[in-house]
């Protein structure tokens, strides 16, 4: 495997995916990236970076993470065969890990003694405090205070990792503004600091390198397939900014099948601030921000708009450069899911599979679902299930039993002055 | 060096706090004897500003500045101080949105010198300078495009982008973000020496907050920058505001921006006076 790492290194040309991506930074950032850019490359071309990356894979990650056949799905969907790639089954719960630890190895072996990173749900900045802790180095991760507020499992995490979570309060207080002030910090900080960002984007080389150590998800599930002597028809995976969409169909990109769908957050409605689907619907321009070109929510003035999701890692405003030129060229169609259907699907495959997608990756399944229950049998639809959704128990509970969760909070509450009660 | 005024390019962001207020800070800085004017145009995100900035940018935001409002303001500071120039400085986004040319235009039709807009790279700009050159060629007086030199460059990029022979280049005096003061020692001026060679006037800022790191720099500048700490002032002066004079009834406005004058003014004059 690792030598296609090598192979399908770099795909941007000079940065650029079509009219997409480049690198758009103030001069003061420009030298500590080429220095990404040159350590990445030569780091993995080195078979003892590949060999240890492979190393931690296995015994941390848990790889290969496996490829399930929905058997009862499939039949009560009556099309085709439905597979669910387990990428959830990953070390911290979802394919963030591979990245994280492929950047955070690459940081050590620059000597940098510090990473820092952004995060919206938390996810990325778990795998990135967990990957820091295992490699010993310095892990500060910025998130927006209404984040913070919402997502204080993955804080508490990310604490016990021995991680530094600083809230934002500027702008929208959300991933975005996270990722300004990581860019902040790192303006200052380059020469001891690495920023380790979490999906597809941001200036070249993040989108490559990204991808790159992603793209592990589709090698394996290429490979699995193989020896299920399975010929997709379509692979389905939800897009945020993108990272988990281009790992899974990475070894595809090249051949004219199967079909790949990118599932987008429909949100509540097709209203400005209601959704967070940029190639599908009128709402998204082109527009350079973070650093990136590529198509985003934007308002006349170029203003970052507010987005919508009812999973808080597919809201970002923007999405991969990579993706956003192979949404243009046609290789990858994209859909929608609304916070509805997202749900939906995850009940539905939690009953009959036993299986708890993320609420991103629910969308990826709910336009699975349909997909499947179109097609033939014999044909084959898998689904990328990018994270598994114990973290969203407190978004899902509340929506699936209001009553009895909200009972439960209020014991656990009353438990907990009592017990601090006693302490004093 | 201290009874010759260093020339100041001073910075304000457009609609901070308000439309009104902004026009008198605007006016303390000019009659406290600011050479240039930079104007920031509001953007959502402005990743290379630190705190003082980035919150004002997103209060004048919350009030519903626009871009179109931020270029009437550029327009009126040059009818009303047609010897001080204006610069506009900005991001990415709000340039490129509406198509770099029709930006271009605008601002060049509100007497805007010449743009700054520090993650446009100058050699993948989107036709920035090229638009400017155009612009100028249309509508009488120049606009051009500013690049943004850090001291963290490679030599040979700092070269390149020298070898452009723009009218000015704004040397970001170190690395971070604006706003922390900074210390002017032999690094800094050797990058400044550096990006001199090429004969481009040099505006020389980030964290210039006082007349002694004003009067260490203007030597090797056109004019010294100075930006996060005449916002600084502005908010003050809105803080201290008792909360009955909030309720902007026209007479607690006229107090509040004669105060803003004031402190801009004086806080100008100490650093011309280095």
């Amino acid at each position: 495997m690792p030598t296609s790492d090598k192979i399908m290194a770099r795909r941007s040309d000079k940065g650029y995916f079509g009219p997409y991506g480049g690198r758009y930074v103030p001069e003061v950032l420009r030298s500590a990236i080429e220095e990404i850019e040159e350590a990445f490359f030569e780091e993995i071309a080195d078979p003892s970076f590949n060999a240890e990356l492979e190393r931690i894979r296995s015994e941390f990650i848990g790889r290969p993470t496996p490829l399930l056949y929905a058997s009862n799905a499939s039949k009560l969907l009556g099309g085709a065969d439905l597979y669910i790639k387990m990428e959830g089954l990953a070390h911290t719960g979802a394919h963030k890990i591979n990245n994280a630890v492929g950047q955070a190895l690459l940081a050590k072996r620059m000597g940098k003694r510090r990473i820092i990173a952004e995060t919206g749900a938390g996810q990325h900045g778990v795998a990135t405090a967990a990957a820091c802790a295992k490699l010993g180095i310095e892990c500060v991760v910025y998130m927006g205070a209404i984040d913070v507020d919402r997502q204080q499992p993955n804080v508490a995490t990310m604490e016990l990792f021995g991680a530094k979570v600083v809230p934002v309060y500027s702008g929208s207080k959300t991933l975005k503004d996270a990722i300004n002030e990581a860019f902040r910090d790192w303006a200052e900080s380059f020469s001891n600091t690495f920023y380790l960002i979490g999906s597809a984007l941001g200036p070249s080389p993040y989108p490559d390198m990204v991808r790159v150590f992603q793209s592990v998800i589709g090698r394996e599930t290429k490979a699995q397939l193989a020896e299920r002597g399975v010929t997709p028809e379509v692979l389905v995976a939800c897009v945020g900014g993108g990272s988990n969409a281009i790992g899974f169909f990475e070894p595809f990109l090249d051949d004219e099948t199967p079909r790949l769908v990118g599932v987008e957050a429909g949100g509540i409605g097709q209203g400005k601030g209601e959704h967070a689907s940029r190639m599908t619907g009128n709402g998204a321009r082109t527009g350079i921000v973070h650093g990136y070109k590529s198509r985003f929510l934007l308002d006349d003035d170029g203003q970052v708009a507010e987005t919508h999701s009812i999973s808080a890692g597919l809201d970002y405003p923007g999405i991969g450069p990579e993706l956003a030129s192979l949404g243009r060229s046609g290789r990858i169609e994209f859909r929608r899911a609304t916070d509805t259907e997202a749900l939906e699907a995850l009940t539905f495959l939690a009953k009959t599979e036993g299986v708890v997608f993320a609420l991103e990756s629910a969308h990826a399944a709910s336009a699975a679902l349909s997909l499947a229950r179109s097609l033939q049998p014999e044909k084959a639809v898998v689904v990328n299930m990018s994270g598994r959704g114990d973290k969203d128990l407190f978004i899902t509970a509340p929506l699936l039993r209001p009553k009895e969760w909200k009972d439960f909070l209020e014991r656990e509450l009353v438990a907990m002055n009592v017990s601090q009660g006693a302490k004093k | 060096m201290s009874v010759e005024r260093i020339p100041l390019m001073a910075h304000l962001v457009a609609g901070y706090p308000d439309a009104s207020g902004c026009r008198a800070a605007a006016r303390g800085l000019v009659e406290g004897g600011a050479t240039y004017l930079e104007v920031q145009i509001p953007f959502s995100d402005p990743s290379a500003d630190g705190p003082t900035i980035r919150d004002a940018c997103s209060s004048a935001l919350e009030k519903g500045s626009s871009v179109k409002e931020s270029l009437a303001l550029v327009a009126d500071l040059h009818a009303t101080y047609p010897e001080i120039p204006v610069f506009v400085m900005t991001y990415a986004s709000l340039v490129f949105a509406p198509g770099i040319v029709t930006f271009v235009d605008a601002a060049a039709k509100a007497g805007a010198a010449g743009l700054i807009v520090p993650d446009l790279p100058f050699d993948a700009d989107e036709g920035l300078a090229q638009a400017c050159v155009a612009a100028s060629e249309k509508i009488p007086g120049a606009i051009c495009s500013i690049p943004v030199a850090a001291p963290s460059m490679k030599p040979i990029r700092l070269a390149a982008m020298i070898a452009l022979g723009r009218p000015y280049i704004y040397a970001a005096l170190r690395a971070g973000i604006t706003g922390a003061a900074t210390e002017i020692n032999a690094d800094t001026k050797m990058f400044l020496s550096a990006v001199n060679k090429g004969g481009s006037k040099i505006f020389g800022g980030f964290g210039i907050r006082s007349g002694a790191q004003a009067r260490a720099v203007a030597p090797y500048v056109h004019a010294v920058v100075a930006g996060s700490v005449f916002v600084e002032t502005v908010s003050a002066v809105v803080l201290a505001q008792s909360p009955e004079s909030k309720t902007a009834s026209a007479r607690s406005l006229q107090i509040r921006n004669e105060a803003i004058r004031r402190a801009v003014y004086k806080k100008a004059k100490e650093i011309i006076a280095g």
